[in-house]
């Protein structure tokens, strides 16, 4: 009786000490908001992207890294001094693996860069991709915003949207998101009804419940399916080879592909989907650009972030 | 006798619990984000700031308000991670005051070009020196953008290291960015495409 009594005490012990950040993983600084420090990849000169972290108040404006001595018996190991520990920690491990540096972080999050073989390519479809929204879609949707007014346009992205639910109701259930699911199903079946065949968008207004961004690529992400490559399609513009796939499924999800046969009014109809909702973004992509000091890296990076940001939602 | 022993388990479980709990500092870095946002909200709204020939000094008046939130430093550091250690001090000065012009004015063509129709401050979440805070915008076309705020405590003031917005860290995108830029050709590459940038605007 006393032996068990004893083991869950421990056991208890334990879980506590893993489940708060006080107790054991002080010894080892972790990085609470930037987890994806690879140590491996911290001082590679080639593949170090891996953020730093920032110094501690105490020598604020003083560069860590230069500090860092890896042999230097360390008494920063239990100090408050972060920054020296991950310096002289990825120092040590750099030699200790730099026969594999490309190895993934040991944190288990994902490489935090895309992989781009195809960059020559990818950079001259870029250029289509800009040339096509600056020379023909980004005039096409400004003269169909100067005509149509905006509530209407709103109205006209809902319609597509809430015809596209089946996209994302499959997928949260691919995902066993089921309360997503359920918020989905109750979105259209609200929206087709009352929200007048969806252009309307009570289920928000009024219930606060929200679209679920999922589609087949989160899917096969969640699966444990990397990215893979970066691919800059033309028209479609950025994708990962996952995700090409993943596009590919949801299409087949799309009540559109079979409710419109016809492939030249199919495409139309896509068409002036997406006129319809560039015209509500019109100056996005400008100011994208704007900010950006090789936009296409910018594009890729940021393309990048927001798909692993969204497999890992929730 | 069972029952006795279950009683002691769980109130030992409740004491270790009690013990270990993590000191919670509630509200710092929201609140703070949340005076800067509102400071900037009601420079934006002031009816005597409006008009083009007030553009210049509502400009300003924003920066002034930005800046105090922001660590531009950190940031710079961050952005420009291992190549940072190989310049010189003089050379990092630069290189901060160029990120913190380019910065500054993507940070005001958001605040200038988007109506920002609803904030609501999701989360806030603080773990010794560092915290975020969740923002939710409600566009005025009906679209929801989440923006995450990164912190770092800086003796009272918790200051913005890095922000997201949709899961993009502007930090990790610049680094992308300066990384492929230096790799490619060079930091002075870089510094004269960072000049050029601040021309072009």
């Amino acid at each position: 009786m006393k032996i068990i009594f004893w083991i869950t005490l421990l056991l208890a012990l334990w879980l506590n000490a893993s489940f708060y950040p006080c107790s054991a993983e002080t010894l080892i600084p972790v990085d609470p908001i930037n987890i994806p420090i690879s140590v491996s990849q911290y001082n590679d000169p080639i593949l170090s992207t891996a953020p730093m972290r920032p110094p501690g108040p105490s020598e604020f404006g003083e560069p860590p890294d230069t500090v860092a001595n890896p042999l230097e018996p360390s008494t920063s190991l239990y100090s408050t001094d972060p920054p020296i520990f991950m310096a002289q920690y990825g120092g040590v491990a750099q030699k200790e693996v730099s026969t594999t540096p490309s190895e993934p972080a040991k944190t288990g999050e994902p490489a935090e860069t895309i992989a781009d073989p195809l960059e020559p390519i990818n950079r001259a479809f870029f250029q289509f991709n800009d040339r096509l929204y600056f020379w023909v879609l980004k005039p096409v949707a400004s003269g169909y915003k100067a005509v149509v007014p905006e509530d209407l346009r709103i109205g006209v992205r809902n319609f597509f949207s809430n015809v596209a639910t089946p996209i994302r109701l499959v997928n949260c259930l691919f995902q066993a998101k089921f309360k997503a699911a359920g918020n989905e199903l109750i979105r259209f079946l609200l929206n087709t009804t009352l929200g007048l065949a969806g252009f309307l968008d009570p289920a928000k207004k009024e219930l606060s419940i929200e679209r679920q961004e999922e589609d087949f690529g989160q899917t096969l992400g969640l699966l444990g399916i990397g990215p893979a490559f970066y691919i800059e399609w033309p028209i479609l513009g950025a994708f990962s080879f996952r995700d090409t796939f993943g596009f590919a499924g949801d299409l087949l999800l799309d009540p559109q592909t079979y409710l419109i046969p016809s492939i030249p009014l199919n495409l139309a109809i896509r068409s002036y989907d997406q006129v319809n909702d560039t015209s509500l973004k019109i100056g996005e992509y400008e100011d994208f650009k704007k900010a950006a000091l090789d936009p296409y890296i910018a594009k890729r990076d940021a393309y990048h972030q927001n798909r692993q940001h969204k497999i890992k939602e929730k | 006798m069972k029952l006795r022993y279950l009683f002691q388990i769980l109130i030992y479980l409740s004491l270790i619990f009690f013990l270990f709990e993590v000191p919670v500092f509630a509200g710092e870095p929201k609140d703070q984000l949340k005076q800067t946002t509102d400071k900037v909200l009601s420079i934006l709204g002031d009816p005597s700031l409006k008009g083009p020939n007030k553009n210049k000094e509502r400009r300003e008046l924003i920066f002034k308000a930005v800046d105090e939130r922001f660590d531009w430093e950190e940031m710079a550091r961050r952005s420009l991670a291992r190549h940072w250690v190989q310049r010189t001090p003089e050379e990092r000065r630069e290189f901060v005051q160029l990120y913190r012009e380019l910065l500054e004015r993507v940070y005001m063509d958001k605040v200038e070009g988007y109506s920002w129709n609803k904030l609501f401050y999701e989360s806030e979440n603080i773990d010794g020196d560092y915290g975020n805070v969740k923002v939710k915008i409600l566009t005025a076309k009906d679209q929801v953008i989440y923006v995450e705020y990164r912190f770092l405590k800086k003796g009272k003031n918790w200051l913005i290291y890095d922000f997201s917005v949709e899961g993009v860290s502007i930090v990790n995108n610049y680094r992308t960015q300066f990384n492929d830029i230096i790799m490619k050709s060079s930091y002075q590459e870089l510094v004269k495409k960072l000049k050029a940038k601040a021309t072009q605007n």
